[in-house]
């Protein structure tokens, strides 16, 4: 437990005092605390784990005096969660339920129970946890052995506590829709002098990502590959689909920087260490998207034929370009070797594309004082550094680093890691975010 | 000659950017993408950009890269792509293709999804499903099949649907029958080696009516045929594409067949030479009405609706 918080609060402290937080940010670090009574002094269930989950945030939080009424949103939260649960279970049981109540009831009492039993069983530790505490006090001075042994039963209770507060945590932090989505990953090179280290690295970081995915079990279809000299790449793009698969590469989308001696190309003559970047898209692709996009305002580009075209002409080209005209936007898609095919999935990207941007400023928004940013804004924003001639990756939103370079790019457990304390951090923000919004005394500030 | 295949195995980016280069210098047509068709062929792929996923750089076998020099060096004589590799998609099928049977267009996918659409709206939206399910009423002549594409793509969209499809060639009656079988839908197509410039008795009285006409006749005019690419000039079947002086031979047969074996307001859907909607729309022969043009994706107006009329 102490390991858990400690890393995190290293990581919110460094989020805290970061140059670039942002206002709302600020008024979070004013959510702030003293130091609180010990958790285990708390007579009600709920208000014990409210207790525990305070202390958790709490050691996040650095600075301030005020008292922290402010998690009073969560603790609500968190009751009234529970005696709904309880209530639908009671009218559950009346008989005289008509079909339609009883449906939305189930549906609801199956929403709740994942959060209801872990606050249960919850309960049920503290429970024991006391027990096994009124007994280490009794046994004071008396029986070393049975001392040992109860203070293993404590550590074992108090790290199953530990694991329901994360449980409860993530329960509580509101899930992203777009979660279970298939992905349109879009990789392009940068444009910085020395382009071809950049295209180099471009082709490195989408092989990396085609490993990941095989990594994951999940399908990886190249929809666009357009490669450039010295074996580089200079964009790319591919529809990834499984399990979770946005969840996973949501915080991938970003600049992703290099910093190597470059090994082919024009820069390669001279051995001075070159900068270069890339940047990833992330778009979800729902399965249904209802957009209307207005063809005038489309520009198709194909394979345009001299003379009559039809019979009179055989192409093999069946590459598609797609462009919003409105907004520029653009996509291509040479996947295929029917052009009509290429036509579909281009207008599929592009779809997932406006997609995207419509729903861009709702999510801003939303999540305006968070670090982990998702979207194509963050394209601008430097995520990642691959350091070669320190061989060493670093996160810079969450200051996350990894050593091996070589074996990172296999897209493997270290590429994995990196991506589940992002998602860990990422909930976090979430959760402070609830507590943020959710409190109408923050309101005036 | 074509070089000698590199004394070190070669990769995949290797093999692409040689050839295109040989093709480039020998004028050989789209030459960047002939090479990776070619390759991306050979290593069991469609295109590069699905061969992408496996890393250009994976170094070929000696007996793949023989078999891109040997497939190449036919390209080099200007075989079209499509039968140096035998096969090319169409819409979402893949098909056989073997010369000398008219490889399908790009423009005429596009002819396959205005029947589609067409269909669906002629029986309004709300009863697309009856379209599917009222499917065994639901009968097509497609005049000129060569290797199945239009008939077989409309079968796989419409899975209750039937159809006759005829061509004069007997190449591409069998090519036909061939993709028919591997596809699996050779029980719903019954092919026919038929001219209906001569035969089209042969037809009426075999089949009766249908519900529509579907065709990408021979259209080109004449007088063009010559100027044709050295890859369609050399290896496709010119009965396929020449359509007589004002490439309209087979179209006016197509017409007169129309008025005798659709019902009153079933419709002829033709693939045309940008010229001929203009000429259709003037004199669209008896019995039949002039409905619609419609342009390809280069904005040429290349398909033409008419619907036999009342009396």
């Amino acid at each position: 437990m102490r390991n858990f918080v400690r890393q995190f609060s290293l990581r919110f402290y460094k989020h805290c005092f970061s140059l670039a937080v942002p206002p709302a940010a600020r008024s979070l670090r004013q959510l702030a605390c003293n130091q609180h009574p010990s958790v285990r002094a708390g007579p009600l269930r709920i208000e014990r784990l409210q207790h525990a989950l305070r202390k958790n945030l709490r050691r996040h939080c650095c600075s301030g005096t005020r008292d922290l009424l402010q998690e009073e949103p969560v603790k609500k939260h968190l009751e009234g969660l529970f005696r709904e649960y309880e209530q639908v279970t009671h009218r559950l049981q009346n008989p005289a339920l008509s079909d339609s109540e009883r449906r939305a009831l189930s549906r609801r009492q199956v929403e709740l129970l994942p959060m209801a039993s872990v606050l249960e069983e919850t309960e049920r530790a503290w429970k024991d946890l006391k027990d096994v505490e009124a007994i280490l006090q009794s046994a004071e001075g008396k029986d070393d052995q049975m001392v040992m042994l109860v203070e293993e039963e404590q550590n074992i209770i108090a790290k199953r506590i530990e694991a329901l507060q994360r449980q409860l945590l993530e329960n509580l932090v509101p899930s992203d829709r777009h979660d279970g989505s298939d992905v349109i990953l879009e990789v392009a090179a940068g444009r910085t002098t020395g382009g071809d280290i950049c295209q180099q690295f471009t082709r490195e970081i989408f092989e990396m990502y085609l490993a990941f995915a095989s990594y994951k079990n999940w399908a990886f279809e190249v929809l666009n590959y357009t490669p450039a000299e010295y074996g580089g790449l200079h964009h790319a793009a591919a529809r990834v689909s499984g399990e979770n698969v946005y969840k996973y590469l949501k915080y991938e989308g970003g600049t992703h920087r290099v910093q190597r001696i470059p090994e082919v190309g024009l820069s390669s003559r001279m051995q001075r260490i070159h900068t270069g970047t890339m940047t990833i898209i992330v778009l979800p692709q729902p399965s249904e998207i209802d957009i209307h996009l207005d063809p005038k305002d489309l520009r198709i580009d194909t394979f345009k034929s001299k003379g009559a075209g039809g019979q009179s002409v055989n192409t093999t080209d069946s590459a598609v370009r797609i462009v919003h005209i409105p907004t520029g936007t653009t996509v291509e898609c040479q996947q295929e070797r029917s052009q009509l095919h290429n036509r579909d999935t281009a207008m599929k990207m592009l779809r997932a594309k406006m997609y995207q941007q419509i729903t861009e400023k709702e999510t801003e928004k939303r999540h305006s004082f968070r670090k982990l940013q998702v979207g194509t804004r963050s394209q601008s924003e430097r995520v990642r550094t691959y350091n070669f001639t320190q061989d060493r990756v670093t996160d810079h939103r969450i200051g996350c680093v990894a050593r091996d370079i070589k074996e990172f790019l296999r897209g493997g457990e270290p590429l994995d890691e990196f991506i589940r304390q992002l998602l860990k951090y990422a909930e976090k923000e979430a959760l402070l975010e609830m507590l943020e919004n959710s409190s109408p005394s923050k309101a005036g500030e | 000659r074509p070089p000698p295949p590199s004394a070190g195995r070669p990769s995949v980016e290797e093999c692409v950017d040689l050839w295109e280069g040989v093709f480039g210098e020998r004028g050989v047509s789209e030459p960047r993408l002939s090479s990776e068709y070619i390759v991306a062929h050979v290593l069991g792929a469609n295109t590069l950009a699905s061969l992408a996923r496996r890393g250009l750089a994976a170094v070929l076998t000696e007996a793949q890269t023989q078999r891109v020099w040997d497939l190449c060096a036919r390209r080099l004589e200007r075989m079209p792509v499509q039968y140096v590799i035998e096969e090319w998609d169409f819409r979402d099928l893949t098909l056989k293709m073997r010369p000398p049977v008219f490889i399908p267009r790009p423009e005429t996918e596009e002819l396959v999804g205005l029947v589609l659409t067409d269909l669906q709206h002629s029986r309004g939206p709300d009863q697309r499903g009856a379209v599917l399910a009222s499917g065994p009423s639901l009968r097509f002549l497609e005049v000129g099949c060569g290797s199945g594409a239009i008939s077989l793509s409309l079968l796989k969209s419409l899975p209750q649907a039937r159809a006759v499809a005829v061509d004069r060639s007997p190449a591409a009656v069998s090519l036909a029958e061939e993709n028919a079988h591997r596809l699996g839908l050779q029980d719903r197509l019954d092919l026919m080696e038929l001219d209906v410039m001569t035969d089209a008795q042969a037809v009426l009285s075999h089949c009766g009516l249908f519900d529509f006409i579907v065709s990408n006749p021979p259209y080109v005019f004449s007088a063009d045929m010559a100027a044709l690419e050295p890859e369609i000039l050399r290896f496709e079947d010119p009965g396929a594409l020449d359509g007589g002086a004002d490439g309209m031979d087979v179209i006016r047969h197509i017409l007169s067949l129309a008025q005798q074996i659709l019902p009153v307001g079933g419709k002829v859907y033709l693939e045309v030479e940008p010229r001929q909607p203009e000429m259709l729309q003037q004199r669209p022969g008896a019995g039949l009405q002039y409905t619609a043009t419609h342009r390809d994706f280069s904005h040429r107006p290349r398909f033409c609706v008419l619907q036999r009329g009342r009396g």
